[in-house]
């Protein structure tokens, strides 16, 4: 520890000059370093510079100030695709965890054909964003789904309309995205739960408390770490979404269920706004940097203080 | 002198690559994204020409219009562009001009006098600092509104020739439980549905000054807000799952008879050939409703990346020529369901919808473009596409609301 770390070379006792080990390990990790620190932290700092400039289809360093700053927070799709953004994340998180929990308790009380639950619910899982989508506009679309399935059975009065509805179509998003992702948060959780330790379980039947006391009070607090993954992984697919709103409601009716994934994408390949879409992509890194950053922090500290407990 | 027969052999061999090298001059790389049955007849037509006429064809198709343009833009920018490009003409494409990434056909332009034959809209569009940057290879008109005549007569109306004429159609329409407009709910679509009511309720000189200059005072005037309260006016007609719905699935609910008109460019003919209908028999044509005739036109355009080899340069030169060689341009867009660019061009063999867009284009006052064509950048257009959508989707926009957001829209992409 007191070493002094001068070089990567050293004499040693027979005085040859020998590597240290730790020095092999750093170069190994060169060119990981090197792909990280150019393409994330300098295409991060590129596409900032160019949101400063009127590039339209090509990239053409004009600096405008904060010109395209302006023109995005003067554009409504884009508020409408922050506040989706915001309401998916919320819906889809939180969906996410209180389903992903449940089936992972319920498969956890030791139901039959555990196996065959286990799969089936994580079978979504092995499709794409893409095909999840297609499947779930199909099944809400008025005219062939659900809501005619039902109304052809008799209950002509039934409506299930929300994918086309203007007010409604964000919640498709959360309904789609959940089928396919519960399936990994409750492996996941399941996964966390096998690991409590079996005397917990005897201890609180000696006590007579009851099973849901015992999840709601004493197991729930232990998942710590895996309810902070599971946020961190659903986390990340809802900042990045793109694919389930292309292929579900392709943003629309109008930019009702626009996503700032898709503004951005939109904007930078369609409509030769590179700066806009640009000045997009880093207000989103901004915000995602904003709301997740002070929860990882805590967490991690947390993780840190409290060690063995 | 033993040693002659071997370099003779030498000699012949190196002729031979020579010569070789010769017949390779007339390579050129068509990158595309005409992907579809019957888009690949039609381009498969104009390659045919250029084979029959010495040229090789090395074929690079990319599906999806976006990821065309986009892949070359990049081997434009990477220095490996392809040898002839589709592109949209319009401000990307001037962008690319000026960058200095095209070469012009000038040459062949002058030539075959396309500053004449051609509508002089799309000449200027094709034109950027006076060269020819692209050339325009058919017409297709956007104001197109097809119709199930079967379905016509079962709710007893005519062709309606004006707007107000059109909704008591429509009225009629429902209570005879067909549903009046077959529109797919994309945004695209959706401006083609408004751009018809805009030059039918404002008339063409209307839509060609706001189009054009995009002017403040038109965006505000009265007649617009007659646009938008007409446009609003429709929106009862559609029906529940359009949102979303691709143009090829409403086309074929007119051709069912589900629906009764579909506002759509002419490609729509494409889907009705596939259905083993004939355009202009049970399924009908008609220019939308309108005050006065008008054709609005969009064209397909091919673009020439700028090259160092004299031999690119010939095939550039050479392609330019070949497509618009009247007897590739006839039997080019008798398979793309559009009309020929050069306006001079027989339409005789051409179903009954092109012959109509063929007659009525032979008067100049008729000819309006697109948005693109109009130099309105694709920032615009784009922010165009969002406003007329969100007001079509919206349940409690007032027509007002529509018009001020439309005209916001427009000058903050400006």
């Amino acid at each position: 520890m007191a070493e002094p770390a001068q070089g990567a070379l050293k004499t040693s006792h027979d005085g040859r000059w020998r590597w240290r080990p730790q020095w092999t390990a750093r170069m190994a990790l060169i060119p990981a370093m090197t792909i990280t620190i150019v393409c994330f932290y300098g295409f991060i700092i590129w596409t900032f510079v160019i949101s400063l400039t009127r590039s339209r289809l090509l990239p053409v360093y004009k600096f405008t100030g904060f010109d395209q700053y302006v023109r995005l927070f003067a554009n409504e799709r884009w508020w409408t695709a922050m506040q989706n953004i915001a309401i998916h994340g919320f819906l889809f998180i939180g969906g996410c965890i209180v389903f992903g929990y449940l089936l992972a308790i319920l498969i956890d009380r030791g139901v039959k054909a555990e196996g065959m639950f286990r799969t089936v619910f994580m079978l979504p899982l092995s499709m794409s964003f893409i095909v999840t989508g297609v499947i779930w506009q199909w099944v809400m679309n008025p005219g062939l789904g659900l809501q005619d399935a039902v109304r052809e059975l008799g209950w002509t009065t039934f409506e299930f309309n929300w994918i086309v509805r203007q007010d409604r179509s964000i919640y498709t998003l959360a309904i789609a995205g959940i089928w396919q992702q519960v399936g990994l948060c409750m492996a996941l959780f399941l996964a966390g739960l096998r690991n409590v330790d079996p005397n917990i379980w005897k201890a609180s039947r000696v006590d007579g408390i009851p099973v849901w006391r015992v999840y709601l009070h004493v197991i729930t607090p232990m998942m710590r770490t895996v309810f902070f993954t599971v946020f961190i992984l659903m986390s990340a697919i809802v900042m990045k979404a793109y694919d389930l709103v292309v292929a579900l409601t392709g943003g629309g009716p109008g930019f009702s269920s626009d996503l700032p994934a898709k503004f951005v994408v939109d904007h930078i390949l369609n409509r030769q706004e590179l700066g806009l879409g640009a000045a997009g992509a880093f207000v989103l890194l901004c915000t995602v940097i904003a709301v997740i950053s002070p929860y990882i922090h805590f967490e991690l500290r947390k993780a840190r203080d409290g060690g063995g407990h | 002198m033993k040693k002659f027969p071997k370099v003779a052999a030498l000699a012949t061999f190196l002729s031979a690559g020579v010569s070789v090298g010769a017949l390779h001059a007339q390579t050129a790389e068509v990158l595309h994204w005409w992907t579809s049955g019957s888009e690949q007849a039609a381009l498969g037509e104009i390659r045919a020409a250029f084979e029959a006429q010495g040229g090789k064809w090395v074929d690079t198709p990319i599906a999806g219009g976006g990821n065309a343009r986009a892949a070359a833009v990049n081997r434009m920018l990477g220095g490996d562009p392809a040898t002839v490009f589709q592109f949209s003409i319009g401000q990307q494409l001037r962008e690319l001009a000026d960058q200095g990434l095209l070469a012009d056909v000038n040459a062949v332009a002058d030539e075959e006098n396309w500053d004449e034959k051609l509508p002089p809209l799309i000449v200027q569009a094709a034109k950027y600092d006076g060269d020819y940057i692209a050339a325009p290879i058919n017409i297709h008109g956007e104001n197109w509104m097809f119709y199930n005549t079967e379905a016509l007569e079962k709710a007893g109306i005519e062709v309606p020739k004006s707007w107000p004429e059109f909704i008591d159609a429509a009225k009629k329409l429902e209570d005879a439980d067909i549903v009046p407009i077959g529109l797919g709910g994309q945004p695209w679509q959706e401006r083609i549905l408004f751009n018809s009511v805009l030059l039918g309720v404002g008339g063409r000189e209307f839509y060609a000054q706001l189009y054009s200059t995009l002017d403040d005072e038109l965006l505000a005037s009265d007649t617009m807000l007659k646009v938008f309260e007409t446009f609003a006016a429709l929106k009862p007609f559609v029906d529940e799952a359009s949102p979303g719905r691709n143009w090829n699935e409403a086309t074929n609910m007119v051709i069912r008879g589900d629906a009764a008109f579909q506002f759509m460019g002419d490609w729509a003919k494409g889907e009705i050939i596939a259905a083993g209908v004939e355009p202009g028999t049970t399924v009908g044509c008609a220019f939308a409703p309108a005050v006065d005739t008008a054709y609005i036109m969009t064209v397909d355009a091919f673009a020439f990346s700028a090259m160092d080899s004299d031999e690119a340069r010939a095939a550039q030169q050479k392609m330019a020529q070949v497509m618009l060689e009247p007897d590739v341009q006839i039997a080019f867009n008798k398979k793309k369901g559009s009309i020929p660019a050069l306006l001079d061009v027989s339409g005789d063999s051409f179903d009954a919808c092109a012959q109509k867009a063929m007659a009525a284009l032979q008067d100049k006052k008729t000819h309006l473009v697109s948005t693109g064509l109009f130099g309105v950048p694709s920032a615009v257009s784009g922010a165009i596409d969002d406003s007329i959508s969100n007001f079509w989707n919206s349940a409690d926009m007032s027509p007002q609301q529509g018009q001020e957001e439309f005209r916001q829209a427009i000058s903050y992409a400006k």
